[in-house]
């Protein structure tokens, strides 16, 4: 047996906090509406938070409020009110990388944790010291940090560590790019990133315009845009270096990615804690993460700098994408029927996937499909529609219904403006 | 009251020049523990540098405001035991963890976190902590400058002429990018490589790459302008970039040096300033105020 490390996963929405906490998360980490570096995801309102409190805290999980802005004069205002609010809803902690905001909750708010953001890109164990001697709980770590870096930190100070291991990822050091700012005119550091890092770019030496002469011979734009993280096949290395928490990145991704990668993750953590020496890495658990995948998949710097190999350049390679298509509200083992909401179109005869919390799926045709009075139906082409669809194998409450999309997986390169 | 011109140097001899020029603060590093600076500075060169500044009475910073790794922080306290042997009179920087070991060996530090560094509250916190002055981010627009210099007691650094570093990644990004098409050993020192944004093809933003991977800068950045404002503001401290100014930059120096007389005196003529500047500007590179003079509210 090994401690388990927290697996801790985003929450855009009351919605997805519930599911992500329903697919094996022991922490979700959400957004206030104020504050945060997010500011098209979902955010909470105090209603929504202490339901979300509730439910978390009913199942022994927690929940984190990200306040890691970066403040400009004025933007402050009110943070000292904010986080006794968050106190008193029952919030587990708050991450923040400002130091101002910092100090404001080590006052205003005590009792109410504290974390370090990763946009502080803390990345030596001198800077771990220092902030856990200001108090602070827990420190996120810089995603540039590597697996021996993590073990020395480990060594020198007992403050908890939180690392990524799946998601997005800024190719710069988060929190020093500002990219955005200068040609866009939208604050990287105050939720407004255009992700200018993706676009591509003219190229040029000295005062040499290159970029013609690498069109004529076809030669691939200038673009700093990173694959993303997963470390799914590295968790025993994370849990041997003592990492306390293991974050998946992404507030604005779906249900449908936030329920598949909590549950791939939860079931190797638990794999490997119950029985390190006969720990095995089941395919399966790497065949599903690619089903929410949304890029080329690495190990960042984990295991060394990353070379153009994990960058994304030229045509995104084809990865086969996965919708929601529906969650199941019900089931009746009598007659094996399951009643779905709609989430995205789907029909009669078409091949789909059931999965729930705990790894069990499986993959059938939709031979049945009905409507709430019974009539056949086929395809079910309302959102949030109520349908039933005869099921090969039992589902439960909160199974999601996913199917394969006509397309593939290109993140598209984001434009300028 | 005292304007001060801060600026960096690439080499000793650049350094005793920018002195005769009118800088008041020379600002070196070394790639190990600063950010982007040009030139050997070892510590003879440090040595030497500074024996020059103080002769002159003037000061010399060193950059310590890389973003530290275990290595680096491990051997940080030798550097800075050294540093203060030497005598230089201040180092830059923004890692808690080296700022820890800086307030331990006794050296006044300017708080520089670069692009994080964008409220008065911010630098009070590095102030209570000894901080001497704060680099504030370059994204800090002067309407908002204005308003941190009022609230703080320590000086704040104002950028008023060169390029800025908009983008730090640790990535090799211009090896990779050669390794992805096929040019290989086209990476040398000597050679400059610049990148323009999609929707304006006459932009040129500097991508230099080194141990600590890739800093991408800003177009050059002037304040000519606007100094009677800074001046007016409380913004004493003035830096110069030199980056890829090349022998300009002493004349450069210069230039901001009679801008500062003039100013005190009562003589500044904006307009001949300007022109003057824009002569010596090296022409592949524009000159702009990059978000300096935005609304804040412009900003999202």
């Amino acid at each position: 047996m090994k401690k388990r490390p927290e697996l801790l996963a985003p929450a855009g929405n009351l919605e997805k906090l519930k599911m992500a906490i329903l697919y094996g998360a022991d922490a979700v980490f959400i957004g206030g509406q104020q504050f945060g570096l997010r500011s098209r995801a979902g955010n909470f309102g105090y209603d929504e938070m202490a339901e979300g409190v509730a439910f978390a805290h009913e199942r022994g999980a927690k929940v984190y409020v990200a306040a890691n802005m970066v403040t400009h004069e004025g933007d402050i205002e009110g943070a000292g009110a904010f986080f006794c609010k968050l106190r008193d809803i029952g919030i587990d902690a708050v991450i923040v990388s400002d130091p101002a905001m910092i100090e404001v909750c080590l006052t205003d708010a005590p009792g109410l944790p504290v974390h370090l953001s990763t946009q502080a890109s803390a990345t030596n164990y001198e800077t771990l010291r220092f902030w856990q001697e200001e108090g602070l709980e827990r420190i996120v770590l810089a995603r540039e940090v590597s697996m021996e870096e993590i073990k020395e930190m480990k060594r020198q100070v007992d403050v908890e560590i939180e690392t990524f291991v799946h998601g997005a990822m800024c190719i710069s050091y988060s929190g020093r790019c500002t990219l955005s700012n200068h040609m866009a005119l939208r604050d990287a550091n105050r939720g407004g990133c255009a992700q200018s890092c993706r676009w591509k770019y003219g190229f040029f030496e000295a005062d040499e315009l290159l970029t013609d002469e690498m069109a004529a011979r076809d030669e691939e734009p200038f673009s700093m845009s990173s694959v993303d993280l997963a470390m799914v096949r590295h968790i025993p290395d994370l849990v041997d270096a003592g990492v306390d928490s293991l974050k998946i990145e992404g507030r604005m991704k779906s249900i449908h990615y936030v329920a598949t990668v909590c549950n791939v993750y939860r079931q190797v953590i638990d794999a490997y804690c119950a029985d390190p020496e006969g720990f095995e890495f089941n395919p399966a658990w790497e065949e599903e993460i690619w089903k929410a995948a949304q890029r080329e998949l690495a190990t960042g710097f984990y295991y060394g700098v990353p070379t153009e190999n994990e960058q994304l350049f030229g045509k995104p390679r084809a990865i086969p994408q996965y919708a929601f298509a529906a969650r199941v509200i019900s089931y009746e083992p009598s007659t094996q029927m399951a009643t779905l909401e709609q989430r995205n179109h789907f029909r009669h005869g078409e091949e789909v996937e059931f999965f729930g919390p705990g790894f069990v799926r499986f993959s059938q045709r939709i031979d049945e499909l009905y409507d709430e009075s019974g009539e056949r139906l086929e395809t079910a082409n309302q959102a949030m529609m109520t349908v039933r669809v005869k099921v090969e194998q039992p589902v439960a409450t909160d199974f999601i219904m996913r199917k394969r999309k006509a397309g593939v997986v290109s993140t598209p390169v984001p434009s300028p403006v | 009251m005292m304007i001060q011109l801060v600026t960096t140097a690439q080499s000793v001899e650049q350094a005793e020049a920018l002195i005769m020029a009118g800088s008041d603060r020379i600002y070196i590093g070394d790639s190990t523990y600063g950010l982007r600076h040009k030139g050997d500075w070892s510590f003879p060169a440090v040595r030497e540098v500074t024996a020059i500044a103080h002769r002159y009475g003037k000061e010399v910073t060193v950059a310590v405001n890389n973003l530290m790794h275990n290595e680096q922080i491990k051997s940080l306290p030798e550097y800075l035991k050294e540093l203060k042997t030497i005598g230089v009179d201040s180092v830059t920087a923004g890692d808690p963890g080296a700022i820890r070991m800086i307030r331990n060996a006794n050296i006044p530090y300017w708080y520089d976190a670069q692009t994080l560094v964008t409220s008065a509250r911010h630098i009070q916190f590095w102030g209570k902590r000894d901080a001497i002055g704060a680099v504030v981010a370059r994204e800090v627009t002067l309407t908002e400058l204005e308003i941190i210099q009022q609230q703080i007691g320590l000086p704040v650094e104002v950028q008023v002429y060169g390029p800025t570093c908009i983008h730090h990644s640790k990535r090799p990004l211009l090896t990779n990018y050669f390794n992805e098409i096929g040019r290989s050993n086209t990476l040398a020192e000597e050679r400059e490589y610049y990148v323009s944004e999609p929707s304006d093809a006459d932009s040129r933003y500097p991508v230099y790459q080194d141990d600590n991977g890739t800093h991408v800068f800003s177009e050059d950045l002037t304040l000519m302008g606007q100094l009677p404002a800074l001046l007016k503001g409380g913004l004493h401290t003035w830096k110069l970039e030199g980056w890829h100014a090349g022998d300009a930059f002493v004349d450069i120096v210069r230039l901001f040096d009679k801008a500062r007389s003039d100013l005190l005196n009562g003589r500044f003529d904006r307009h001949v300033m300007e022109r003057r500047l824009a002569e010596l500007q090296p022409e592949q590179f524009r000159l702009g105020t990059g978000l300096l003079l935005r609304n804040p509210e412009e900003i999202k």
